[in-house]
């Protein structure tokens, strides 16, 4: 058994901290190496950094999906303007972006007066990784040269209506 | 033991990820980009995850006191027992007192836990009595959630578990003298005149008074026997009379509440000396119980008192309604009031010219009650204190003493001023 109880007021400030640095990073690394369309690219970065402060100070739970959204758009958008090959980093990104959500969430509850668990913490720990695998094992299924095609593109879609159901069919249960 | 079932809220977590991880998958499809896939498939694992390890808890619940009653001022311990059948990553117990108890130091409490399947986790909480009553303890709120907090189950357990709180009683060593005795043996000296220890009166000596009784001092003073005349020592009967019409309340504390403690300490007081002591509670609803004396009758007497509440009614009453066997003649009665009903104080005038020994204990309306800041308030104030002199006067006119007593100061001396008043005074009639 692990003791619980309110969190000290450390944590509270350490945990949204720990969060907003996740997303200035997230921010960051896409607008970093870009010459053109800095500004709109950061833009956007900014906005969604600003929400996930807004999110975490006010507090305002619904500001962060949108903030993690404008996140993932930046790097997507970024992606976009470069025209850039398949990004390596892709699966860092991934992780980070989980590691911001998480650590937000979190945040809102510690600000509650919730404290994080042990369980919890290892949880995120182990999701982590496991999401850094499978975004590693995605990349290399993407760099896989694959004759591309309309029974491909099928393939997916069939892939997430899958997930899709089977997230429906867990959330029955 | 009491098996839980749960109310269970989604994290708003939940659907976020849901809809991230969507819109990533279909940005992936659209953009041709397997990155947006590769950025929303950790938020679809944590998703998926937390589906399908979110299984609401499975718990018993016990909750005990260690004891059934205490006494006003006092701490009672709740221990309520969680036993676990299934595996709780994080788990919270919170008990709620019932009025009139206060959690002592809720903010040590052990906080939240997690359980395995089959341990059982005891969380004792210390209770402080604050106010006599009859309580029902053991509302325990549970909140427990899935490993990866997607969901929180909460649910509250009622238990009904029975305290008795019993009123402290004012301490008073010295009671009030009825004015008349019962014919029954005890510790009062009688006003009468017959078998006895105490000392009463000489007078001269008629056939068929016992030698023993002689004063052969005085009969050699007087030139004629003389035969001393003895006092016995009787007991008496005691109603007190609790006025439940109206309350006077602020947060620390309430008319009704100085009523009973300062009843609890004569019943106490005259049942040590066997004298027999009955109540009234007079006001919306009627409560009595017939004087009787012993250690029995003390227990039902405080059974009854911390019962007593004031319940709110508009229907005249007056002393009919009390049965005649509550108020048996030659009794004394002491009165506990506020004296603000008008169907209490008519009844209480009624009593006192039924011939009842009264006695009034007021209890004052004025530490309950503030004059206004402005000046129509504080004359307004004014005019009700002087109205309240002028009903004590009605109350004085007929030979009954009305003695106030202040919140915070102790009941004796207020007592010895009716005594006093009650040795004292004279009736005058016109």
């Amino acid at each position: 058994m692990i003791a619980g109880g309110a969190a000290p007021s450390a944590l509270r400030a350490l945990v949204p901290a720990l969060g907003l640095g996740l997303a200035a990073a997230l921010a960051l690394a896409p607008a970093a190496g870009q010459r053109a369309w800095l500004g709109p690219i950061g833009a956007v970065g900014g906005v969604g950094v600003a929400l996930y402060l807004a999110g975490l100070a006010m507090p305002w739970p619904g500001a962060l999906p949108w903030a993690l959204g404008l996140l993932g758009v930046e790097y997507l958008v970024s992606l976009e303007v470069r025209a850039a090959p398949l990004d390596a980093s892709a699966p860092a990104y991934a992780v980070a972006f989980l590691l911001c959500a998480e650590t937000g969430w979190l945040g809102l509850e510690v600000r509650r007066g919730g404290r994080p668990w042990f369980g919890r913490v290892a949880a995120i720990a182990g999701l982590a990784l496991a999401g850094g695998a499978l975004g590693a094992l995605l990349l290399l299924v993407a760099a896989t040269p694959l004759p591309g095609g309309a029974a491909l593109t099928g393939l997916g879609v069939a892939a997430a209506v899958a997930i899709a159901a089977c997230l429906a069919w867990l959330g029955r249960r | 033991m009491s098996p839980v079932r749960w109310s269970i809220t989604a994290s708003g977590r939940l659907p976020a990820y849901l809809a991230l991880g969507g819109a990533g998958l279909l940005a992936g499809l659209v953009l041709g980009r397997p990155e947006a896939v590769i950025v929303a498939a950790p938020l679809l694992l944590a998703a998926a995850a937390g589906l399908a390890l979110a299984r609401a808890p499975e718990l018993e619940v016990t909750v005990r006191l260690d004891r059934e009653r205490a006494l006003e001022g006092e701490d009672v311990e709740l221990a309520v027992a969680v036993s676990a059948l299934r595996r709780v990553a994080w788990l919270d117990v919170d008990v709620t007192p019932p009025p009139g108890l206060v959690l002592r130091r809720p903010g040590a409490a052990e906080g939240s836990v997690s359980l395995r399947a089959g341990s059982v986790k005891t969380y004792r909480r210390r209770l402080s009595c604050r106010r006599w009553g009859g309580r029902l303890v053991g509302h325990v709120s549970l909140h427990a959630r899935d490993p990866l907090g997607f969901f929180t189950y909460r649910e509250q357990v009622q238990h009904r578990l029975p305290l008795r709180v019993y009123p402290r009683p004012e301490a008073v060593r010295r009671l009030l003298r009825p004015a008349e005795t019962q014919a029954f043996a005890g510790n009062e000296v009688s006003r009468q005149k017959g078998d006895g220890i105490e000392f009463a009166d000489i007078r001269p000596f008629v056939p068929g008074d016992r030698v023993r009784r002689i004063n052969w001092r005085a009969s050699a003073r007087r030139g004629q026997m003389q035969v001393n005349e003895m006092r016995p020592e009787r007991n008496c009967d005691v109603v007190v009379f609790l006025d439940t019409f109206t309350e006077l309340s602020d947060p620390s504390g309430s008319s009704l509440e100085m009523a009973v403690r300062a009843a609890a300490g004569l019943v106490e007081g005259y049942l040590r000396r066997r004298d027999r002591v009955g109540l009234v509670g007079f006001g919306g609803t009627l409560r009595w119980l017939q004087p009787a004396m012993g250690e029995r009758q003390l227990y039902r007497l405080i059974d009854a008192l911390i019962d007593t509440q004031v319940v709110l009614s508009y229907a005249w009453k007056d002393l009919e309604v009390i049965p005649r066997r509550t108020l048996p003649p030659k009794s004394l009665v002491v009165a506990f009031t506020p004296l603000l009903d008008d169907r209490s104080l008519g009844a209480l005038l009624d009593l006192r010219g039924r011939g009842y020994d009264l006695s009034v204990v007021e209890l004052s309306p004025f530490a309950f009650v503030a004059p206004g800041g402005r000046e129509t308030e504080r004359l307004a104030y004014r005019l009700w204190a002087m109205e309240r002199e002028a009903l004590h006067g009605r109350f004085l006119a007929v030979g009954v003493p009305v003695v106030t007593w202040r919140r915070g100061e102790p009941l004796e001396p207020v007592l010895a001023l009716a005594s006093r008043f009650r040795r004292d005074a004279r009736v005058v009639r016109p």
